[in-house]
Parts: structure tokens; sequence; C-alpha cells
């Protein structure tokens, strides 16, 4: 390839981390008839692999498709040419964020408040993720959890201060290299 | 004799030429020492480019030729017959390579043309050094050994005996027949397998160049084309096959049922059995593992009621030695184990069959007489037909088994015909129908209303969603062409299982020191031009052992084999290159080194002198034993130090 070449959205996928082999997909369909979501996605997973190699970028990030995706990974594990269509589909996810695509669905917030308290404290925190998840989308949707909270602080398995792990610097060098690896 | 080398550099049309300035190439090898005429010409390898080398010895008086092309493998016979119809030894020739080792893997000019030059310098250099050698022939013994007894090894055996020479089919089952025997039609033309099948079965028992080794097995082979020395092991059947004439009494009375084999465990056979009806030899077997009296110490039912007396519980292996000039192996593949694959279910459902079992199911003479139903012994309204199971995937076998399509859709057609109304469900990834009716036969059972599915299923379960998904086996996919995920429940399921190699075939390949590629099949010499020798001479090999085929081209390849076989035969010797090692008796301590070391048993120690021998006939030239050899004593030949050093000498100046 020249030097002149623009970069496709195909180029693009293909350099996140564990996608570089999508351009030799057969579109089998294996991953859509192993899908567990699939009939709620306006494109099948098959369908968004041809949707990259198409070009038809907005379209895609536009549609519901790859939020949908629950990282079973039944589609990675029978995929016939090692595809990985979930980290794709991920990194499909982080490109929509970084571009300013709005997700549909709460999965992202999940995922994001999530993420913030293993990088905090290096382990979950499950008071202060679960509070800042519902300040996010639904803080009424949090009485509904108000039960199973109260049953889990009279056992004593949910602290209402956050443990920490040691070590925290080292833990900082490896989440660090993750993120240079476009995994954010 | 003064040695005057003539020097030749080959354009190549612009294969060389195109990068290489052969020109000056010829023009410094005119500097070299002893080069008395240098040229350069379009394509040396044409008859004025010969012509040109078999002047020059005439004239000018030539007696060392270098040529500067191409890669030997091509053309140094082409060039060595000119070097000797000029009046020379032809091993007074030498080739440097200059196309694959230069000018097509060079860029830069001057690069490539300096490369030549060193080229062209090592070869000048070497062919100063040469000496003259004599090839030797050998007779090649008349007759074939061919291993494996399906449709290959039945074709081979039927055109070499045709011919009137011998052959030996060894076949390690009770029964030639093969994977073949076990179909019911084959595509596209729907032929009954069997009954095309069975007649050459017949013709191969009764014909009198074929010595059909049955229930046997190659132990062990040595020697070299023209004269291969083979280790039969006839295994003990317990039946006397001189006495036996297949009545089946023994079968009758014999008290112990089986898993048959033959039947895909959809039916029983009895310890004492031949495979199928139509078997050749029709002799019976007893099955050791399973007879009673092998386990427990009595029974002799079979004995008792022979009225042949032909069962013989004392009989042993016996190991016969024989000798042939060729060797074709026709050893068949197995079909790939879809239990693998878990989510599509496969022992685990009843009623999800591999294709071989489904071949015997609708085969009249199989378990149900063609019936096709369910376990719970219904009729199926509804049948899904998965293919491309364990092929086209990189955790089972990448390649496409080239059959599955083709048989898929001729159970399509068996299924319509067999079962009134029912519906038949083709889940593909894509359809491959590349022969001779191949895809008009497609149109045909599109046209019979087979339903097509583009698209692999995820998995098969039992796992209803719907009322109507009660008691059915779903298939959950993706119909592709549509881009929806579905679920199609139905009956029954048929897998499409690939063809593998077999599960032995790395230990055939070292017993009969032939290279095996990929996922286990044998490699051929040429995958275009050679597609039925392999590097080992007087080897062939011919059907499914060399990589997934059909009828039509495994018959193709076998007739192909047995040509080879006979082209050898009728010229009833071989040339055997001269370039063979050999020792210095005054040097050789006795050690026996090299004795170990060589691979084609070509050396002997001779007790009475102390020294050891080399065999011209068995040495191939590897020169193992000349890098083993502590005392320097021995010399490859056309490989001499002289000759080695002075070509290093000429790369290096």
């Amino acid at each position: 390839m020249g030097d002149n070449a623009q970069t496709t959205f195909l180029d693009e996928v293909a350099a996140l981390p564990a996608c570089g082999k999508i351009s030799e997909c057969i579109q089998c369909g294996v991953c859509s008839g192993s899908c567990t979501t699939a009939t709620h996605w306006e494109y099948p997973p098959r369908k968004v692999i041809a949707m990259v190699r198409s070009g038809l970028k907005d379209e895609l990030l536009k549609s519901n498709s790859i939020w949908f995706c629950v990282s079973c990974y039944l589609c990675t594990a029978r995929c016939p040419r090692d595809i990985k269509p979930a980290s794709i589909v991920h990194g499909l996810e982080s490109i929509a964020l970084k571009e300013g695509y709005k997700p549909p669905t709460k999965t992202t917030t999940m995922y994001k408040t999530f993420s913030e308290s293993i990088v905090n404290n290096g382990r979950i925190y499950e008071f202060g993720f679960m509070f800042k998840y519902y300040l996010q989308t639904n803080p009424l949707a949090a009485l509904k959890m108000l039960p199973t909270a109260l049953n889990l602080l009279a056992h004593k398995r949910m602290p209402l201060t956050p443990k920490k792990v040691k070590g925290k610097a080292d833990l900082r060098i490896i989440i660090n290299k993750l993120s240079a690896g476009g995994g954010k | 004799m003064e040695p005057k080398i003539g020097v030749y550099i080959c354009h190549c049309g612009s294969n060389i030429a195109g990068t290489v300035d052969v020109e000056k190439v010829a023009e410094y090898a005119r500097g070299l020492p002893s080069v008395v005429v240098s040229r350069d010409y379009k394509f040396m390898c044409s008859d004025p480019g010969q012509d040109l080398i078999k002047k020059d010895i005439k004239e000018l008086g030539v007696n060392r030729v270098v040529v500067a092309s191409c890669s030997p493998q091509m053309h140094e016979p082409t060039f060595r017959r000119a070097v000797q119809d000029g009046g020379l030894n032809p091993y007074y020739f030498e080739m440097a390579n200059i196309r694959e080792h230069c000018s097509w893997v060079t860029e830069s000019r001057k690069e490539a043309t300096d490369k030549a030059k060193a080229l062209v310098s090592a070869a000048v250099r070497r062919v100063f050094y040469h000496q003259p050698l004599e090839n030797k022939e050998v007779p090649v013994h008349p007759d074939t050994l061919i291993v494996g007894g399906g449709i290959a090894g039945i074709q081979a055996a039927l055109e070499i005996a045709n011919s009137g020479h011998k052959v030996y089919l060894v076949e390690r089952e009770p029964s030639i027949g093969g994977h073949m025997m076990q179909l019911d039609k084959t595509f596209p033309t729907l032929d009954c397998s069997a009954c095309i099948l069975t007649p050459k079965m017949s013709m191969v028992g009764a014909h009198p160049q074929i010595e059909l080794l049955a229930y046997c097995e190659v132990d062990n082979v040595s020697g070299y084309v023209g004269n291969f020395r083979v280790k039969i092991r006839k295994k003990a059947r317990y039946v006397d096959t001189t006495k036996c004439n297949g009545c089946g009494t023994c079968m009758t009375k014999c008290p112990v049922k089986v898993d048959s084999e033959f039947d895909e465990k959809l039916a029983k056979r009895k310890a004492i059995y031949t495979p199928f009806a139509q078997a050749v030899p029709n002799v019976t077997t007893i099955d050791r593992e399973h007879c009673t009296y092998f386990l427990k110490g009595k029974c002799r039912a079979c004995e008792k009621f022979c009225e042949r007396n032909a069962v013989n519980f004392e009989q042993e292996d016996e190991v016969m030695d024989i000798e042939v000039g060729n060797i074709i192996l026709t050893t068949g593949f197995k079909i790939f184990d879809p239990s693998a694959i878990k989510e599509y279910g496969y022992g685990r459902y009843d009623n999800v069959l591999t294709s071989l079992e489904f071949e015997r199911m609708v085969n009249s003479a199989g378990p149900t007489m063609g019936h096709i139903q369910l376990k719970n012994g219904q009729e199926p309204q509804s049948i899904a037909i998965i293919h491309c199971v364990g092929s086209r995937d990189e955790k089972y076998h990448e390649y496409c088994s080239r059959v599955c399509c083709m048989y898929a859709m001729k159970f399509a057609h068996l299924l319509l015909e067999h079962v009134h109304g029912c519906t038949v469900y083709e889940f593909y990834i894509d359809i491959r129908s590349f022969g001779k009716g191949y895809e008009e036969f497609y149109n045909r059972v599109q046209k019979e209303g087979t339903v097509f599915f583009r698209g692999r299923p995820g998995e098969v379960t039992d796992v209803a969603q719907t009322p109507e998904e009660k008691g059915k086996l779903i298939v959950q996919f993706e119909d592709t062409l549509v881009g929806k995920q579905r679920r199609q429940p139905v009956d029954m399921v048929i897998l499409c299982s690939g063809i593998e190699a077999q599960t032995d075939a790395a230990d055939v390949a070292h017993k009969f020191n032939i290279s095996l590629g990929k996922e286990n099949f044998f490699t051929e010499k040429h995958p275009k031009l050679d597609p039925v020798a392999t590097m080992t001479d007087g080897i062939f090999i011919a059907g499914c052992c060399q990589g997934p085929r059909d009828i039509p081209d495994t018959v193709a390849q076998a007739s192909a084999a047995a040509a080879r076989v006979l082209a050898l035969i009728n010229k009833g010797k071989v040339e055997i290159e001269a370039d063979t090692a050999f020792i210095d008796e005054a040097r050789c301590s006795g050690c026996r080194i090299c004795n170990l070391m060589c691979p084609y048993t070509a050396i002997s120690y001779i007790e009475k002198d102390k020294v050891s021998r080399i065999n011209e006939a068995l040495c191939k030239g590897c020169g193992t034993c000349v890098a083993a050899c502590p005392s320097g004593a021995i010399t490859h030949k056309h490989f001499t130090n002289d000759q080695i050093n002075a070509e290093l000498e000429g790369i290096l100046v």
C-alpha cells in the first residue's frame, strides 16, 4: 500500500487489539447463530463485520447493534477463522464513544463506574460503585435494590468504606500499559 | 587432460537478463582461470543453446561446462545430456543457479550482477575438480505392492494386473471395499455405490495376477525403487481361508453380538463374522477381543457347526516376505468425529447422526433396511443437514473436505424420495459443486423442494422456547441472506463430517519413508505436475490419503499411479545417480559408526577384512556417513572436499 492511501474504517478496526483477523471472515454466520442477544441487534454480529469491511461506519455506529454484546464470547469460541467478533464489537464501542456516538443502553455507564472502582481501589467497592451508577442513570431505581443492600450490610458483606489493595503503584503501571494498548 | 572450461550465461528471456547484466557476467567469466570460452545466450535450454555447448566441445576442445541459468531441478538433466552428446562424461558439468537464487530474489541490478558473478566463479572453480562418473542401472522387479483395498487400491490393482503383471493388494480389514462400500448412492448420477463397486471387488478376488492379502498389514519396508523388500503380517483370522466357503453357519451359531463397524454401530454383527454380505474374500474372521472362547476358554460353537472344519483356534499371525519393484499407497481416510463440537450435540441427542451413519440407514441392505427412522422408530418429518462439520474451521480442519456439499444434497434427494412429505433444510456456508454434472444436481435438489439456509448453525439444542419447539431438536442459526437469527425445529439432524487423515498416517509415512504434509496427508512430489509420485522413487500415492477427494478423482488418480508403475515395469530398469559415497578401505578403522548412521542400510561391516563397505545400489548419496566418519575415510563422489572447497573459494574471492 502506498503512503497516500487513506486509512479506511476497516484499517481503523483491524488496528485495534485482537481485531487483526477481521479481513479473514468468511461470513458463515456462526457468530450470529450463537449470539445470545442477536435478536435485539439491528444488524447481527456477522453483518457488523461485513459493514466494517464495507466502510459503513456511521450507519453501524448509529445503530443499537454493538451495545447489546454481553461478552459471553460464544461467537469467539465458535468462530472458524478465529476472528474474535466480541473483541471487534468492544473495539467498535470504544471508537463510538471516542467519536461522541451516544450509547442507547446503560451498559457503558455500568462498565465505566465498575472500572473506575477497580482503577481507584484495585478491587471492587460495591457501595461506591452502585451509588455512582444509580446517580448517573436513575437514582429512583436504587430503591429497588434497598432490601438486598440492607441484607448485605446486615451480614457484613458490603463495607461502607473502600478496601484498597497493596501495591497500588504497580496496579497503576498495569492499567497504564493496558490503556496504551487501546483498551479504555 | 588440461581443463578447458566453457561458460554459458542464460538470459532466460527477461527472467535473468531483466535483473542481471548477463554480458558483464560473461565477460567476467572469460577472465577466470582455465576458461577458454564464455558466452551469453537468450535461452540455453533451447536446441540452438544446447548446440552451442556441443559445437564448442568439438571445435574449441572444451572439456568442462558451466551453465548459469535456472535451478538444476529443472534443467540439469537437459545440459548433462547435451554435454554427453558433445562427447564428454555428463558429470563434467556444473550448473549455477542465477535465477531462483539471484535474479528473482534480488532487486538491485548491481547486486544481482555481483551475485551472479560469485555464483559463476564458484561453479567454474568447482567444475575444475569434477571427475567422470558412471550412472548405474538396476533392474525393476515386475511385481507391485498396493496398500489399501478401497476404491483407489482396487482400481490401481486391476489396471496393473490387467496388463499381465503381478499385484499384491494388502488390506488390513477382513474385506476389501473401503468407505465406498458403506455408501448408498453416489452423486451426482445416483448410481448405487455397492452395485458399481462389487463387480470390481470380485474381479480383484478372482484375478490370476492379484494376490489379495486381506486382514494383513505391512510390518516393514526396505530397499529402493525397483527393488523393495516388504514384510507383511497375515493377522490370524482363526479361520482357514482355504477351507471356509463363507456359508455363514458359524455366524448364525455364534452367541456373541458386537457393534458392527461396517454399519457404523447402528447394527450388530457376531464375534465370528464377515463385515458385509458381498465381502471379498468371502471368508469369516473371529474377533478375538469379543469371542467367548478367547475370553472365557469355552464355547467353540462355530467350530462345532462348521462342516468344513475351517475354524482353527490355534492359528497364529504369519509373516511373509515379498519383493516388489513399486509400491502404491491408497490408505484412504477416516471421517471427523463430530462429538468434538459439543454445541452440535452428537452423542448427546439421539437423533443427531453423522453422514456415514445416515449412509447406512438409507441403504436398503443397512440396519433399518433403508427406512429413515428416529430412535423411537418413527419417521422424521423434518431433517436438518449441517454442512462443513469439522471442515473449513481452524479449530478442527482448515481445509474444505470437497465432498460434503455434494453428498449433503444427495441426502436431501434421498430423504425426499424415502420419506413422503418431509422437509429438508440444508445449512451451508457456500455450495461447492464444481464437478461434471454437480451444479446441475444442485439445481435438481432445489427444484425438488429442499430448503437452503445460508449460515453455519451456532448450536443444536433440545431446550424449547416455544410450544412448537417442544420435543424437537432446534437448530439455532443466522439466515445470513436475510440477516436475522432464527431457530428451526426439526426431528433429525445430520452432520456432514469432513474427511481427515487416518490416525496412523504418520506411522505409515515413516514406514514407507515418504513425507507428510499439513494435517497428515501424504505429500506428492509436485502439487500440479507430479501429483501421484512421492519424493521417494518407486512409491506412489492415490486417493484420500493424499487429500480429500471424491470417487471420480480418486479413480483417475489411481489409474494415473498405475500408469506410472507400468512405465517403470515396462522399461525394466532404473538409472541410479552416480553421486554415492565410497570408503577408502586403507583408512577405514572398522569402527562401524557409519553402519548405524546410514538411513538406507547401505553400509555393512565385512568381518574378514575388518572394514565397512557401501552397497552402491542402496546408497542414496545423502552424505550422512561422510560427515560421521571419524577417520575421514569416506568420500562422497561428486561432492569431494576438493570440489566443495573450490566452490566456497569461488564465492569468497
